[in-house]
């Protein structure tokens, strides 16, 4: 290209670049494997036995994507319901919200079953050209726990190439880098890629538990349309409705969106045309997912606050209200635990298979004491002895 | 809070360092975003961040692969004699019919971007076989470049693979069905008025030089020599139309097995020779691609992309179109599909209670014009390879007024989505296939008619000569 | 087909190598060593 540099390129000066690219991939190397690493997860006092996903469908035994499923069983006999978190590792509430659902709830009647890695392989890696870092810690009275933030879709290591055009089990075609998210791959299939491994393993527990109530647990980006929201079946369509009157009623806002028929693939959708599950899922808002967001931090993803945004919501671009305080992962995680916890209530209004499950921190306690206070020490809970 | 114009400063800075290294230093352009991207960092008090740096230029790894693999595939055909034979073929078959010939080429030059989704992957493959014979027509090497390119581009936005409105429906939700026909309707009209805008002119001023027509192979090797065409076509014609049964193959792949078939079915070459000179033609484009990333990434870590995307979605709609027409465009200089995902996404749902096919293929369209603007500019990059113009912004040069015609239409289209809601989606399917068959009768009938007048003009000249 | 992209792109690694070893300008050696980075990176399955 430019001619007037030319003369300086030997081949020992080749040996010295090769030598400098190999130092920079090792240190590079070095942090990317180091998310391969999962931080600990403390079953609470309610989780009676844990199983891995595998347990439902023996493919996926030993790849990256098993991951573990936490049972919480009540002396009492009832229904089950399901909660999915980090089903796209990029919306830490989503996980969050179940980790401090093993880490707290405790079930009389029924059984409460809890993924907090639903895509375990997309834990495993951040986005490129997204800036992301790779993990954020949130405050415990004993001091800072830390976490992933990971990606939307599985980790491309481990399902690599992705196609040009993805057309799903459920026979949608979607743009090829679709074919890692799991929200897409359902219902799944045995011989299918590893996401839809994972998509087919979920929806074989949900069968093979006779799962009553499913709920997917996400976030959006504020400048999203579907946005603190509940995406319902149409089966489940009065139980979000109902439930999502009872938090207006309690001062949270949150909408009803029927899941759109012609947008196959999706969990609130697969789910309960598949099996006999009500199916719903769940969003918050998180600004570190925005295409609008300011600097990209751990700081942004857990306070949530980001002065684009609120300029965006000043100009009425937003589906959400956003002010200078943001929306902090408190907020976010509250939200989700109150959901989930309305939506058991009104569906144990409706049957005798109650799921009775106590020790869900309210979106209130969470706002007033912190997330922190609701998760396990950093090292464990006997460590903060 | 930190002030909204606290992230400006690392953005302009990049800006104005990569400006400085290309531009008054003349170092190469992936030099210069690299140290671009690290100053960007450094200024936003992040130090070097070499993880960051390096993550960046992952995501375009599987770009890399196609531009690595179809290159070394155009290089191996180019040197076993197909591109010569096919257009010594087109030629002399077309002889009397030049301006049909014209829109043919055309149209077939945009057919691997069609089923692809990939300009580049069009430029290299149909646009390198259809180059040498717009090169024999009279057009100039850097007109031929600009045909191809816009060839290119036309091709990945048509249906029935656009990856760019695939990337946009991603992001709002929106299935990718009923696009066939409104991305018909904007890019083939565009598709002939452009090649006829280009070519008719010159194709008028000559007469065809038999001894510039590239020489045929065609009675040496036989059928054999079509060979590396002819699997690329099945390949991935099978793996569109079968996608249950066959598995996804990928473009490198594809290029790849083309690629190793090649050097068996025409003129003796040496094909590792072929290959090395290949990527050779290929680096400063995959190390443009590597610093672009490193650029996006840094771009984004210190909310200076942030900056920029809220700063245009939040404008009023008179200047939202401007803003679509430029900045589009502008950020697809990082590659289209990005621009798509980036500024796609939040226009789409600016405009939200507009049609949103209309409007998410429109924006396609625009978002594919970055594939011409400096420094990436893959199709206008890989056209001047392929017309062996060393310097890409004389072939660019000529993409400058139909890229302008294909924005100002494509915004037109947006304008107008009310209309082509109705029109395009009307019940009456039978109705409206008629009044598109009869456009479509009437263009072919002008074509016919412009290729009399063509030669007729050309006897004129001879005369006049004499 | 994981294993064929591997394939893949260690070819394209070795052309690119070569080129480095060919190439007479120091700026675009570097450039050329650049291109390396996320390539070696796929190839071993690191990232
Ligand atoms: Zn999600």
């Amino acid at each position: 290209m430019i001619e007037r540099e030319g003369g300086y390129g030997r081949g020992w000066t080749a040996v010295v670049l090769l030598l400098m690219t190999g130092a920079v991939l090792l240190t590079a190397s070095h942090s990317f494997l180091a998310m391969r690493v999962d931080p600990p997860i403390y079953p609470g006092p309610g989780v009676t036995h844990v199983v891995a996903l595998s347990d439902y469908f023996e493919g996926l035994i030993g790849t990256p994507a098993d991951t573990a499923v936490y049972i919480l069983e009540g002396s009492e006999p009832g229904g089950t319901a399901l909660v999915l978190g980090g089903t796209h590792a990029n919306e830490p509430a989503s996980s969050l919200t179940a980790i401090t659902l093993i880490e707290n709830a405790q079930v009389t009647r029924g059984r409460l079953i809890v993924i907090p890695r639903a895509n375990h392989s997309a834990f495993t890696c951040t986005e490129p050209q997204e800036g992301y870092p790779q993990t954020y810690t949130i405050e415990t009275p004993a001091g800072p726990r830390e976490f992933r933030y990971g990606s939307r879709g599985t980790n491309p290591i481990d399902q690599w190439p992705d196609p040009v055009i993805y057309v799903n089990a459920a026979g949608q075609s979607l743009a090829g880098s679709e074919v890692r998210n799991l929200n897409r791959s359902y219902p799944g299939s045995p011989s299918g890629n590893l996401t839809e491994q994972v998509a087919y393993a979920i929806v074989k527990l949900i069968r093979q538990e006779d799962i009553d109530i499913s709920i997917d647990l996400h976030e959006a980006s504020p400048e999203y349309p579907v946005i603190n929201a509940i995406v319902a079946h149409e089966d489940a369509l009065n139980i979000a409705a109902e439930a999502a009157m009872f938090l207006e009623f309690e001062g949270m806002q949150i909408g009803v969106e029927r899941s759109p028929a012609n947008l196959r693939g999706l969990s609130h959708r697969e789910w309960g045309d598949a099996t006999d599950t009500l199916a719903l899922l769940v969003e918050a808002p998180n600004p570190a997912q925005g295409r609008l967001r300011g600097q990209t931090t751990a700081k942004l993803i857990v306070e949530g606050i980001d002065p684009y945004y609120v300029r965006a919501a000043q100009r009425g671009l937003l589906y959400v209200p956003f002010s200078a305080e943001g929306h902090p992962i408190d907020e976010r995680v509250g939200r989700h635990l109150q959901t989930v916890a309305t939506l058991l209530d009104v569906y144990n209004s409706y049957t005798n298979d109650d799921i009775v499950v106590a020790g869900i921190p309210t979106l209130s306690a969470v706002l007033e004491q912190g997330l922190g206070a609701f998760l396990a020490p950093p090292s464990g809970p006997e460590s903060g002895l | 809070m930190s002030s909204p114009y606290a992230e400006m400063v690392p953005i302009l800075l990049m800006i104005a360092t990569f400006a400085a290294m290309t531009f008054a230093f003349k170092l190469p352009v992936s030099v210069s975003l690299v140290g671009a991207a690290i100053l960007g960092a450094l200024v936003a008090g992040q130090g070097v961040p070499l993880r960051h740096l390096v993550e960046g230029t992952l995501g375009y790894m599987d770009t890399l692969l196609i531009i690595a693999t179809a290159m070394v595939f155009m290089r191996m055909i180019q040197a076993s004699g197909l591109l010569d034979t096919i257009a010594h073929h087109l030629i002399t078959g077309f002889e009397s019919r030049p301006a049909s010939l014209l829109v043919l080429m055309m149209l077939f030059a945009m057919s691997a971007g069609m089923i692809t989704g990939s300009s580049t992957a069009a430029v290299l493959t149909t646009g390198a076989i259809v180059a040498p014979a717009f090169i024999a027509l009279g057009i100039s090497k850097n007109k031929t470049g600009a045909i191809i390119a816009m060839a290119g581009i036309l091709g990945m936005i048509a249906p029935p693979v656009n990856i760019p409105v695939m990337i946009i429906g991603g992001g709002v939700d929106m299935p990718y069905i009923g696009f066939a026909l409104p991305l018909l309707v904007l890019t083939l009209p565009l598709a002939v008025a452009i090649v006829l805008l280009l070519g008719l002119k010159s194709i008028r001023a000559t007469t065809i030089d038999r001894s510039l027509l590239p020489p045929t192979y065609h009675r040496q090797y036989g059928w054999k020599l079509y060979l590396p065409l002819v699997i690329l076509v099945v390949l991935i014609v099978l793996e569109r139309a079968l996608p249950s049964i066959v598995p996804s193959f990928g473009m490198p792949l594809v290029f790849m097995v083309c690629a190793l078939v090649a050097p068996f079915t025409g003129r003796r070459m040496n094909p590792l020779v072929v290959a090395r000179d290949a990527i050779r033609a290929a680096l400063p484009v995959m190390g443009i691609l590597a610093g672009v990333g490193m650029f996006l990434q840094i771009m984004a870590l210190t909310g200076g992309r942030g900056f920029i995307v809220s700063l245009l979605v939040g404008l009023p709609l008179g200047l939202l179109y401007l803003s679509i027409g430029l900045s589009m465009p502008l950020f697809g200089a990082v590659s289209a599909y990005g621009s798509a995902s980036i500024l796609g996404v939040p226009f789409v749902l600016a405009l939200l209670g507009t049609n949103e096919i209309i409007v998410a293929s429109a924006l396609s369209l625009v978002a594919a014009m970055g594939d011409l603007m400096p420094p990436t500019a893959l199709a206008g990059l890989f056209a001047a390879k392929v017309v062996d113009q060393p310097n890409y912004t004389r072939v660019l040069k000529h993409c400058l007024i139909p890229a302008l015609l294909t924005v100002g239409v494509s915004l037109g289209y947006i304008a107008t989505a009310d209309f082509w809601d109705r029109f395009l989606f009307w019940d009456n399917r039978l109705a409206l296939y008629g009044i598109l068959l009869a456009i479509t009768a009437a263009v072919a009938v002008v074509i016919l008619i412009l290729d009399r007048w063509v030669i007729r003009h050309r006897v004129a000249t001879g005369e006049a000569q004499s | 087909m994981t294993i064929i992209y591997q394939v893949i792109t260690a070819s394209v690694i070795l052309l690119v190598g070569w080129n480095l070893f060919r190439e007479k300008r120091l700026v675009e050696q570097m450039a050329t060593a650049l291109v390396l980075i996320p390539l070696i990176l796929r190839v071993l399955m690191i990232k």
